[in-house]
């Protein structure tokens, strides 16, 4: 039994490791020691660039900065971060600060009361003024359950005006410049548009819902709220439609359905696609990665070859050059917290700490995100520490186009809007039609409101 | 040293015995599997939203409100017909393909049978998580295999195709036919090699040792590695989570996908959920009962 | 005739030929994708992007330096060494010992206990897991390696106690009541005849438990919040699971997730394949 002996002997060694680590492994008794010990959910993408340096910058320095602090992290991403919050609100058990979204994924932890108002500390602090009235509005559950870096604009259209230059285009001024592209590009092989739609929420996020404030007005959400309009109305099967159509002419690929979130942003940037469909927030992962000094896009070719903007005029629009946004992810405290405790303060100095001027620069340099605090002067910050052309130019795109209207997830309820990703996807696969799909996002949106 | 052992002793011995031995594992398994599935039956008739369980929302019972509700859902006869695709590459595929792999390797028609059999075998033992990953980027639009087809046909278009299951059943077939070589190889190196030598001597061809020999020796295997196909798809998910996590829009979800997205998907229905899995098992149970019935009317026995 | 048998040869030799490039063509396909993975690996993201089938032009190594250190995953290979370590030895200890008693200590409650366990053959992980992230919670086990191998271990059990069972009844029980009249107690039985003859059988449990427990990523996500007490799927997952940001050093991520069961599978192979087949015989 040569087998049973090399078993054996694993088995002994194994038993040796784990009583070894068994033996470091008691837990430091923080309360002992006077420190406070808060726990925190983050998201973080750790393969990303600049992440490592992110916590060196903003985790690191806060211990160093609170001594009486002492911080338990778990670093999620992606799909693991959202089971675990989760079973977190399962359990009603969460850690005392987290990682949110100020509706969407996040949903449950609004819908539970499972985090604080934060209103009442930033003006016990007298704080309210220093941050964007817009950015902490109240959120999903009517408070401010989570306070946002920023305003996130869900769409943005990136140009490689390169490759449009070198095919004699211009940057198109119409949908239907867009349009009358996709087969001489073909033709060389190049796809019009780079889009990751395997997850269902990236067509609904960065696309679709800005083409509903386009076809049914920046108040489209209070209008079919008080009953005014309903899915099953022009405005919608309009949206749906023009989404179909993007899918019939071929300026998305229907096999973009099976391309995972964030796949083709290499392959944008060499050029293989005219444009690129995401949110804001994927400016960061173009840039240069401070530990390696590599990038996606090299900063002199993000200056000469690259543009930010919303895709333009849209045949039948009702407003014009708007784009869709929301409050952005931000930092929530858990409700499990006693109210005037010792760990409350803390936890609402690590939130402050956050969303501060230190940590809102730093992420603004890296890209990250745009700040909700009014005391980080972007201009200043861009000329000064000469930061990477994409931040200016997203500073211009901001700028550049409004109204902002609602995120479709942003504002209705998973049952509404889970019904909305998947019939986006459904037309993408052609299995479905415009006017389908909105009979029955009417259908879930009924059954929604007669349960409230 | 003389034990009077009195018949009372005796059982009172053995009784003692027999819990000794059971009791540490069947703790541990009702305290882990068999009381949160019991608990889980128990959700799914009520009408739990998320939230502190213990001293939170009171919870009611509701009776099969949502399997009505499961069984008015398309996307539940969607989930489920894509295990029954896996099933079906499972028992058609993977058992036939593995059967003719060990046949080969077994009866020494090529050399290097060894060497053969490691690398088929290979991709069972890897991580799912990998695998997933890798063949996720590998399948994606541009990723390697549209340039890979390209190679060969550089007119050649990356669709995607009516049946996003495809490359989901494809991954599976890949994955685990190893699986089933090695099960065969194993029971056909029990075979008595003489009577096949007999047979072959007396004039029977490659074709009738297989039929007549080789085949109903292996009738038992057969059924035994249909069971193992059927309850190893009906509970099929790390591989597709990872892959696809069901999308797009759902086309290759499978019960077991639909279940959790219903439980972490958005705002919570843990008793959907739940009713989901219930209904899982029940699912389990027939088919295997129904191979087991197979077995016993048209089979021979092991 | 002369005729006949050369024609035969010929058709035997390509037969022959067919049949190899049926073999060899399975071998291809088993294996390229996990060399591409490898492949890759070497390649920086950029290269990546314009090179995504040949070899790469310059190897480069920084990917898995980076990926070691920022994924954190030698803790996370530790880890899920202990987990499947432990959890191993003790699915054999626990269900050889109950298998030992349904199969040759004759009691009324076998049919039920044994029969709760075959059920849970058929359950599976992510039904359980909402009530089981609760328990772990209520009992105050959660984040503790405990409160992980507790459930791995309860999870192993059913397909353990199956196989253990039913090896175990195909021992002789005149060896296990002459033993008796001896006046053997049953702990000594179990120790000096049941565990060296349902050995091999217990070959299987370990390896079907192994790999069982290795790949597992979801609970143990949830069941733990510190990464010190995570595994290596789930950091892996963590890491490379959005394949978006950076190709080379997610690759080498996936091949850091890959090359211990790679290594194990090298080492164990016989017993692997041998393991396996045992496991799926009886049913």
């Amino acid at each position: 039994m040569t087998g049973l002996k090399k078993i054996s002997v694993l088995a002994l060694a194994l038993l040796m490791v784990v009583t070894s680590v068994f033996a470091q492994g008691t837990r430091e008794d923080a309360s002992a020691s006077g420190k406070v010990e808060l726990t925190v959910l983050n998201y973080i993408d750790m393969s990303e660039p600049n992440s490592a340096n992110e916590i060196k910058m903003v985790w690191d320095k806060f211990e160093e900065e609170n001594p009486d602090i002492k911080l338990v992290r778990e670093d999620l991403f992606n799909e693991p971060f959202h089971q675990k919050t989760e079973a977190y609100v399962a359990s009603g058990q969460l850690p005392d600060v987290l990682y949110m979204w100020p509706s969407g994924r996040s949903t449950s932890l609004h819908t539970t009361h499972s985090v604080k108002d934060l209103m009442p500390f930033l003006e016990k602090d007298g704080l309210v003024d220093d941050y964007n009235p817009a950015t902490i509005a109240p959120q999903f559950a009517g408070y401010l359950a989570e306070l946002p870096n920023g305003i996130t604009t869900t769409h943005m259209l990136y140009v490689n005006a390169k490759v449009l230059r070198e095919n004699g285009f211009d940057i198109p001024k119409s949908y239907d410049e867009m349009k009358a592209m996709v087969k001489p590009l073909k033709a060389k092989g190049i796809d019009l548009i780079a889009m990751d739609n395997m997850d269902a929420w990236v067509m609904q996020s960065c696309l679709f819902s800005m083409v509903v404030g386009r076809y049914g007005g920046v108040d489209w959400y209070d209008q079919l709220s008080s009953g005014k309009i309903d899915f099953t109305d022009d405005w919608f099967v309009k949206s749906l439609a023009l989404i179909d159509d993007m899918y019939r002419s071929g300026m998305i690929n229907r096999n973009s359905l099976s391309s995972p979130y964030g796949s083709s942003r290499g392959s944008f940037a060499s050029g293989k696609a005219a444009f690129y469909i995401d949110g804001d927030w994927s400016t960061a992962s173009f840039q240069t990665d401070i530990t390696t000094g590599k990038a996606l896009i090299s900063p002199e070719s993000q200056q000469k070859d690259f543009e930010l903007m919303v895709i333009p005029n849209l045949p039948g629009e009702v407003i014009k050059n708007s784009n869709s946004g929301v409050v952005g992810t931000g930092w929530g405290m858990s409700a499990n917290i006693p109210a005037g405790s010792a760990k409350e303060a803390a936890a609402w100095r690590l939130i402050k700490y956050l969303q501060g001027e230190y940590v809102q620069t730093y992420r603004l340099t890296t890209g990250a995100s745009f700040p909700s605090n009014l005391k980080v002067d972007v201009e200043k910050v861009v000329e000064e520490r000469n930061l990477e052309p994409f931040i200016a130019k997203r500073a211009a795109y901001y700028a550049a186009y409004t109204p902002i209207t609602p995120v479709i997830d942003g504002v209705l309820h998973s049952d509404v809007y889970n019904v909305i990703n998947t019939g986006l996807q459904e037309i993408g696969l052609g299995d479905k039609s415009p006017t389908q799909v909105a009979s029955e996002v009417q259908k879930a949106w009924d059954s929604w409101k007669k349960n409230q | 040293m003389p034990k009077a052992h009195t018949l009372a002793d005796a059982k009172r011995e053995q009784r003692r015995a027999y819990w000794t031995l059971v009791l540490p594992g069947f703790l541990v398994y009702i305290s882990v599997m068999a009381f949160p599935t019991i608990f889980s039956i128990f959700l799914s008739l009520s009408d739990y939203s998320g939230g502190k369980l213990f001293g939170g929302k009171p919870v009611h019972l509701v009776g099969f409100k949502w399997y009505q509700n499961l069984f008015a859902d398309e996307y539940f006869y969607l989930a489920l017909k894509n295990n029954m695709w896996i099933v079906l590459v499972s028992v058609f595929g993977q058992i036939p393909l593995g059967f003719f792999l060990a046949y080969v390797l077994y009866r020494g028609i090529v050399k290097f049978a060894d060497f053969f059999q490691t690398m088929i075998y290979l991709p069972t033992v890897i991580s799912t998580v990998v695998i997933g990953i890798l063949w996720k980027s590998f399948f994606a639009p541009y990723g390697a295999f549209p340039e890979l087809v390209r190679l060969f046909n550089p007119q050649y278009e990356y669709g995607i195709s009516n049946h996003p299951m495809l490359p989901v059943l494809f991954v599976i077939l890949w994955m685990y036919t190893g699986m089933y070589l090695i099960i065969f190889i194993a029971n056909l190196q029990k075979i008595d090699s003489a009577v096949i030598e007999a047979a072959r001597i007396d004039g029977a061809t490659e074709g009738q040792t297989l039929r007549y020999i080789i085949l109903p020796a292996l009738s038992g295997v057969l059924v035994t590695t249909a069971i193992l196909a059927i309850s190893g798809s009906l509970k099929s998910f790390d591989l597709i989570f990872v892959m696809t996590a069901g999308g797009p829009a759902n086309r290759t979800s499978v019960l077991s996908i639909y279940m959790f997205d219903k439980a972490f998907k958005g705002a919570p229905r843990y008793p959907l959920a739940n009713a989901i899995s219930t209904v899982m098992v029940i699912i389990s149970f027939v088919l295997i009962g129904l191979t087991k019935w197979a077995e016993s009317k048209f089979g021979g026995r092991e | 005739m002369r005729d006949v048998k050369d024609t035969r040869s010929t058709r035997a030799k390509i037969n022959l030929g067919l049949t190899y490039a049926v073999m060899i063509f399975f071998t291809v396909m088993a294996i390229y994708p996990l060399l591409w993975l490898a492949m890759n690996s070497f390649k920086t993201t950029t290269e990546f992007q314009l090179n995504k089938l040949g070899i790469p032009r310059d190897w480069v190594l920084v990917n898995y330096k980076d990926a070691w250190v920022r994924g954190k995953f030698p803790i996370l290979i530790l880890n899920s060494i202990i987990y499947t370590g432990i959890t191993t030895v003790a699915t054999l200890i626990f269900s050889f010992m109950a298998g030992f008693a349904f199969a040759k200590i004759p009691n009324k409650a076998t049919k039920y206990i044994h029969g709760s366990f075959v059920i849970g053959l058929l359950l599976t992980l992510q039904s359980i897991m909402v009530p089981l992230f609760l328990i772990i919670n209520w009992v105050g086990l959660y984040n503790s390696r405990l409160g992980v191998l507790i459930p791995y271990i309860g999870i192993a059990m059913p397909m353990g106690i199956y196989l253990g069972t039913e090896y175990i009844k195909a021992i002789p029980t005149a060896l296990v009541e002459s033993a008796r009249i001896d006046g053997a107690t049953y702990m000594k039985i179990f120790i000096s005849i049941i565990v060296p003859m349902a050995a091999p059988v217990g070959v299987t449990v370990a390896i079907l438990t192994v790999t069982g427990t290795w790949n597992e990523f979801m609970l143990i996500n949830i069941l733990t919040s510190s990464d010190a007490l995570k595994s290596l799927p789930v950091g892996v997952q963590k890491f490379a699971g959005a394949l978006s940001s950076d190709f080379g050093k997610q690759f080498a991520a996936l091949m850091i997730g890959l090359i211990p069961m790679l290594l194990f599978y090298m080492f164990f192979r016989k017993e692997i394949t041998k393991g396996v087949a045992a496991g799926a015989v009886k049913g």
